[in-house]
C-alpha cells in the first residue's frame, strides 16, 4: 500500500511525510544497532579477558613484540658484533652462550625477532584482505563466477606452501622484473609469496561465511530495494562477517609464523646477517651431533613460545566468537 | 558408487589441469634467464645460447606448456638444470626414503591421536580434556624442524638413547633402522597428532550428542556396541578427511624434519636445487607433492562415502 502511495502523483504529501519519518527513525535504528554491537563488542572482550591462554598468549606475544621494537637498545651485546670466543656454553657472562662466529645468542634471540614479526603478519594481513574480496565476491555471486573461481581455490590449495615457497623464491630472486621493480629485498619478497599463497584458504573461509548471510532476509531485501551488489556485499554483508575475518587472520598470523620461519630454515626466506630463529638453527644444526646445543635449543624456544602464543590467542577468539 | 567415483575422480583431473597450468604460469609470471643465473653475466655468449638450446628454452610459450603436461602422463620431465640427468631420475630415488618415514609418521602417530581424541571426547570438558587439547594446540602450532630440532638435542645428544643423524648405513637391517628414523619419525608425529586428535574429539562429540545415537542407547544396546556401531564410524569421517589433508602437509613438513636430522630424502634433492637454481626439479617437486595430496584426499573421499551410504547416494546423482 505504502509503495503505490509513493508512485502515484497525488500522494506526494504523505511520502514526503513517511520518508522524513523514515528519516527521524533511521538514527535511532543506527544508533540502537551501533550501540548493540558495541555492547556485543564489549560482551566478547569481557569473555576474552576470562580465558586464561589468551592471558598468557597475549603476554608472551607482547613481549616478543616488544623486544622486535627495542631489543636493539638494550641487549647487553651487539647481537651482530663477531668476537673469537666461538661456541662458548651459557655462562654468566653469556647466558645463551655464543655462537659460530662468537656473537652473543641471547643479544641475537631478543633482536631476532624482529623481521619475522615484521614479515609474517604483514603477509597475513594482505592475504586476508585479498582472500576477503575473493571470497565476497565467490560467495555473493554463486553460479559460473563461483564455481570457476572454486576451482582455482580448489588447484591453489593441494600446493604445499613450503614447496611452493622454495620454488616461487628461487625463481623470484632472479627474476629481472623484480629487480627493476625494486622489490630486491627478501622480506618483501617473502611476504607477497606467502600472501598469495594465503589468499585462497581465506577465500574458501570467507566465501563459506557470505553464503550463509546471502539469503538471509536482510540481505533480499536490499537487494528488492535495488541496491547494487557493491553496496550489499560492503555495507549489509561485509558487517556480518567480521567475525570469522578476525578468526581467519589470527589462526593465518600463526600459520604465517610457522610457514616464514620453515622458509628461512631452509635458506629461502629471511637472509643473513639477520639474527632471524630459523636462520639461526639452519647454520648451527651441523655442530649440533657434536654436543654444541645451545646455538639451536635457544632459537627453538624463541620459535615455540612464539608460535604457541599466537595460536593460544587465536583459539580463544575463535572460542569466544563461535558462543 | 561407480558414477560417484567416475565423477570425483574427472574433477581431480580437472584440478590437476589447472594447478599443474598455474606453477606452469608462475615461470612466466617471474620471468627469468635461468641460463644467464646459473653461467653468471661473464659466461660466453655461446655457452648461454646453448645452454638455452639444450633445455628448450628457446621453445614458445605452448611448447613448454605442452611439454610439461605430456610429462604427467610419460613422466619425462626434461632435465635438470644442475646434473643435466633427466629431472624424474633426480628425484625418484629420494622419493621412497621420503615415502618410508611418512609411514613410519603416520603408524605411530594414527592410533595414538584416534585413541587421545576418543578419551578426550569422553572425559570433555574435564581435566584430561583440556590437558589432550592443550596438547594438540601446542604441539600442532610449532614448525616440523623446531620440534625436530629439540627432540634431536634431548633424545639424541643428551640422552644419546636413539641417532640425532639420520644417515643410515648401507645393509642396516630394516629393525636396526628404527634407531635411525624414530626421532625424525617422531618430530612428525608430534604435529599431526594435534590435528588428529581435535578432529577426531570433534567428530566423536558431534556424534554422540546426535539423534541416532541417542535412539541407540535407548533402543537398549550395550555402550560398547554404542560407540563401535554408531558412534566410531560417524566420528571417523571428518578424521580421514583431516588426515587425508595432513598427508598433503606431510610433504611440506617433511622437508624440514629431514633437513635437522640429515636424512637423504626429497629435501636432499631439493637444497640442492635451491642451491643450484635448478628450476625444473624445483617445478616437478611441486607438482609431484601436489599430486600426492590429491590421491590422499581422493581415497579419503571415496573411503568416507564408503562409510556412509547417505554420502554415496546423495553424490552419484
Amino acid at each position: 500500500m505504502e509503495l503505490d502511495d509513493i508512485n502515484s502523483e497525488t500522494a506526494i504529501e504523505p511520502a514526503m511525510q513517511s520518508s522524513s519519518m523514515m528519516i527521524d527513525a533511521a538514527p535511532n535504528l543506527l544508533q540502537q544497532s551501533l550501540a548493540e554491537r558495541k555492547q556485543a563488542r564489549k560482551e566478547r572482550w569481557r569473555l576474552l579477558r576470562r580465558r586464561p591462554g589468551f592471558i598468557i598468549g597475549a603476554v608472551i606475544v607482547a613481549f616478543w613484540v616488544f623486544c622486535a621494537a627495542f631489543a636493539q637498545y638494550i641487549v647487553p651485546y651487539d647481537p651482530f658484533d663477531d668476537r673469537d670466543k666461538r661456541h662458548m656454553p651459557p655462562s654468566a657472562d653469556h647466558w645463551f652462550g655464543t655462537d659460530q662466529t662468537g656473537r652473543d645468542i641471547f643479544s641475537r634471540v631478543l633482536t631476532g625477532a624482529r623481521d619475522i614479526l615484521l614479515v609474517a603478519p604483514i603477509a597475513a594481513v594482505l592475504a586476508v584482505i585479498m582472500g576477503t574480496l575473493l571470497g565476497m565476491i565467490m560467495g555473493y555471486f554463486r553460479g559460473w563466477t563461483d564455481n570457476v573461481l572454486s576451482r582455482f581455490v580448489e588447484a591453489f590449495l593441494a600446493l604445499p606452501v613450503v614447496l611452493v615457497g622454495l620454488y616461487v623464491l628461487t625463481l623470484a630472486a632472479q627474476s629481472d622484473l623484480l629487480t627493476t621493480i625494486s622489490f630486491n629485498s627478501r622480506n618483501i619478497l617473502v611476504i607477497y609469496v606467502v600472501a598469495v599463497l594465503f589468499t585462497p584458504i581465506v577465500a574458501r573461509t570467507v566465501r563459506a561465511a557470505v553464503q550463509g548471510e546471502r539469503d538471509l532476509d536482510y540481505v533480499v531485501s536490499a537487494r528488492l530495494r535495488g541496491e547494487s551488489s557493491m553496496f550489499i556485499m560492503t555495507r549489509e554483508i561485509f558487517p556480518n562477517v567480521t567475525g570469522p575475518i578476525i578468526v581467519e587472520l589470527t589462526v593465518r598470523i600463526g600459520y604465517a609464523i610457522f610457514t616464514v620461519a620453515t622458509l628461512s630454515f631452509l635458506g629461502v626466506g629471511i637472509q643473513p646477517p639477520s639474527p632471524d630463529w630459523g636462520l639461526a638453527i639452519s647454520d648451527e644444526r651441523a655442530v649440533l651431533a657434536a654436543g654444541i646445543w645451545w646455538p639451536v635449543t635457544f632459537n627453538a624456544l624463541a620459535i615455540i613460545t612464539l608460535v604457541v602464543a599466537v595460536n593460544l590467542i587465536a583459539d580463544s577468539i575463535q572460542a569466544v566468537y563461535q558462543k | 558408487m561407480t558414477k560417484y567415483i567416475v565423477k570425483r575422480v574427472l574433477l581431480s583431473l580437472v584440478t590437476l589441469w589447472l594447478l599443474v597450468t598455474i606453477v606452469f604460469l608462475m615461470s612466466w609470471a617471474l620471468p627469468s634467464d635461468p641460463a644467464r643465473a646459473i653461467l653468471g653475466p661473464f659466461a660466453d655468449e655461446k655457452l648461454v645460447e646453448d645452454f638455452r638450446e639444450t633445455f628448450g628454452l628457446n621453445d614458445g610459450f605452448f611448447e613448454q606448456y605442452f611439454r610439461l603436461l605430456k610429462g604427467l602422463v610419460t613422466f619425462d620431465f626434461g632435465l635438470s638444470y644442475g646434473t643435466k640427468q633427466p629431472v624424474w631420475d633426480v628425484l625418484a630415488p629420494t622419493l621412497w626414503r621420503t615415502a618410508k618415514l611418512a609411514t613410519l609418521a603416520m603408524i605411530i602417530t594414527t592410533p595414538i591421536s584416534i585413541f587421545a581424541g576418543l578419551i578426550a571426547a569422553k572425559f570433555r570438558d574435564r581435566r584430561l580434556d583440556r590437558g589432550i587439547v592443550l596438547t594438540g594446540l601446542a604441539t600442532s602450532s610449532i614448525p616440523e624442524f623446531v620440534t625436530g630440532t629439540l627432540l634431536a638435542v634431548v633424545f639424541g645428544v643428551k640422552l644419546g638413547w636413539f641417532k640425532a643423524v639420520a644417515i643410515i648405513p648401507e645393509g642396516t637391517p630394516p629393525l636396526q633402522q628404527l634407531d635411525y628414523l624414530f626421532l625424525p619419525a617422531l618430530a612428525l608425529a608430534v604435529v599431526y597428532f594435534g590435528y588428529i586428535a581435535r578432529m577426531m574429539r570433534a567428530g566423536t562429540i558431534q556424534a554422540m550428542d546426535s539423534d541416532y545415537t541417542r535412539t541407540a542407547a535407548m533402543k537398549g544396546l550395550s555402550s560398547s556396541q554404542v560407540m563401535r556401531k554408531h558412534v566410531l564410524r560417524n566420528a571417523m569421517a571428518p578424521t580421514i578427511t583431516v588426515m587425508s589433508v595432513q598427508i598433503g602437509y606431510l610433504v611440506s613438513g617433511i622437508v624440514g624434519v629431514e633437513v635437522v636430522f640429515n636424512y637423504p630424502g626429497f629435501s636432499q634433492a631439493l637444497l640442492i636445487a635451491v642451491k643450484q637454481k635448478d628450476l625444473p626439479v624445483l617445478q616437478v617437486a611441486v607438482i609431484i607433492s601436489a599430486l600426492v595430496y590429491m590421491v590422499a584426499t581422493l581415497v579419503a573421499d571415496l573411503i568416507i562415502a564408503w562409510l556412509n551410504p547417505r554420502i554415496r547416494l546423495d553424490m552419484g546423482n
